[in-house]
């Protein structure tokens, strides 16, 4: 796995983003950029080169299963891993997440553990 | 449409017709005036039963005279605190951040010295060890344990503000019980005002509804309920295990 990989962390409220951030540091990754919701998010990822999205559902504006929609019509970022970590708990919306092409789901509150054994798991399948 | 007691008779208007052939003006000007006086009477009676009812009305409106204030102090009061909440809440959380953010090098710190010190301190613990690096280690110590002191009290004020940053949770308690409260309050008037304007069994529904919970794909944020449902999950355990049983 590389670290040095691009990451931007969505989520509309920003200690979420900021504990999400630290333990992806502690992990040992440092190159990570922030974004509050789906319609700034998806800006930043058609104009940069991330390599990974850690996303929130629930977020005013665009909700984070829209973006994770986006992400697969858009050529350019279909290939993109998307982590969902929300609290969003219902079966029938983790159905629909994996329909639309998530590649891993976290439901909050969450452990460090739980976040790095997703990490691994995305991206030993993409290798 | 005939109320007998009110309508004009057959019989009042033979003998009206009697009284004007007999030329008793006066009198059949009275009996047309009787008949008449009769029929307003109805209306009065009518008019004064739809004042009383009315007033009832409007006397019951006012179940509680709190619901004027509740939406025009309490409820905008409410908001303010739920703000406020928000506000006490993301601060205790940056604060504790703050301080982990600047304990977590000085662990780093200290763990990387001691790394450092290790293998000459293992060789000396085996006897194998030569003046030179002997006289080295000492200062390589020295080093550690005055780093140690300078980081420990610094660590010990970092985390006095850790939790320091947790004393939200009291003021938020009761910022949010008040809030509570107030929608109990609102909840109960409200429930007053169906059933005075309302059908019974509008009022049952409002009285035993609980929000619609069957709106599968729309976010619903934190369940606080889930060992009452069965439409969410558990844990990660839960949804790990839903995922791969989808081929995840």
């Amino acid at each position: 796995m590389d670290k040095n990989m691009k990451i931007l962390v969505v989520d509309d409220f920003s200690t979420m983003r900021r504990i999400i951030k630290n333990l992806l540091r502690d992990l040992g990754f440092t190159n990570i950029q922030e974004a509050d919701d789906g319609n700034t998010a998806l800006p930043m990822l058609q104009n940069g080169d991330f390599d990974f999205v850690v996303t929130d559902w629930n977020m005013p504006g665009m909700q984070g299963i829209d973006l994770l929609r986006e992400i697969r019509k858009d050529d350019n970022l279909a290939h993109l891993p998307v982590l969902m970590v929300t609290a969003e708990a219902k079966r029938e919306q983790i159905i629909m997440a994996a329909q639309a092409g998530v590649n891993g789901y976290i439901v909050k509150p969450f452990t460090a553990v739980t976040l790095k054994e997703k990490l691994d798991k995305i991206f030993e399948r993409i290798s | 449409m005939s109320d007998n007691a009110h309508d004009i008779s057959l019989e009042q208007a033979k003998e009206l017709v009697a009284l004007l052939e007999d030329g008793k003006q006066q009198q059949a000007n009275q009996l047309l005036e009787d008949v008449y006086n009769r029929r307003n009477d109805k209306l009065f009676t009518s008019v004064g039963q739809l004042t009383r009812d009315l007033h009832e009305a409007l006397q019951d409106f006012q179940v509680d005279p709190r619901i004027v204030q509740m939406t025009q102090d309490d409820l905008p009061d409410a908001q303010n605190r739920l703000l406020y909440v928000i506000e006490k809440t993301e601060d205790a959380a940056n604060r504790t951040m703050d301080a982990v953010e600047a304990c977590l090098p000085l662990a780093d710190e200290m763990h990387q010295r001691v790394e450092k010190v290790m293998p000459a301190w293992n060789r000396l613990m085996s006897n194998d060890i030569e003046l030179n690096e002997f006289k080295s280690l000492c200062h390589q110590v020295d080093d550690v344990l005055k780093r140690c002191g300078e980081n420990m009290p610094q660590v010990h004020g970092l985390m006095t503000e850790v939790l320091m940053a947790q004393d939200f949770q009291d003021i938020t308690g009761q910022v949010i019980r008040r809030v509570i409260q107030l929608v109990e309050d609102v909840e109960k008037n409200l429930i007053e005002l169906l059933k005075i304007f309302g059908k019974e069994e509008e009022r049952r529904k409002a009285a035993t509804s609980t929000p619609d919970k069957k709106n599968a794909g729309v976010a619903e944020g934190p369940i606080i309920d889930a060992d009452q449902r069965d439409d969410v999950v558990g844990g990660q355990d839960e949804v790990d295990d839903l995922l791969s049983s989808l081929g995840f």
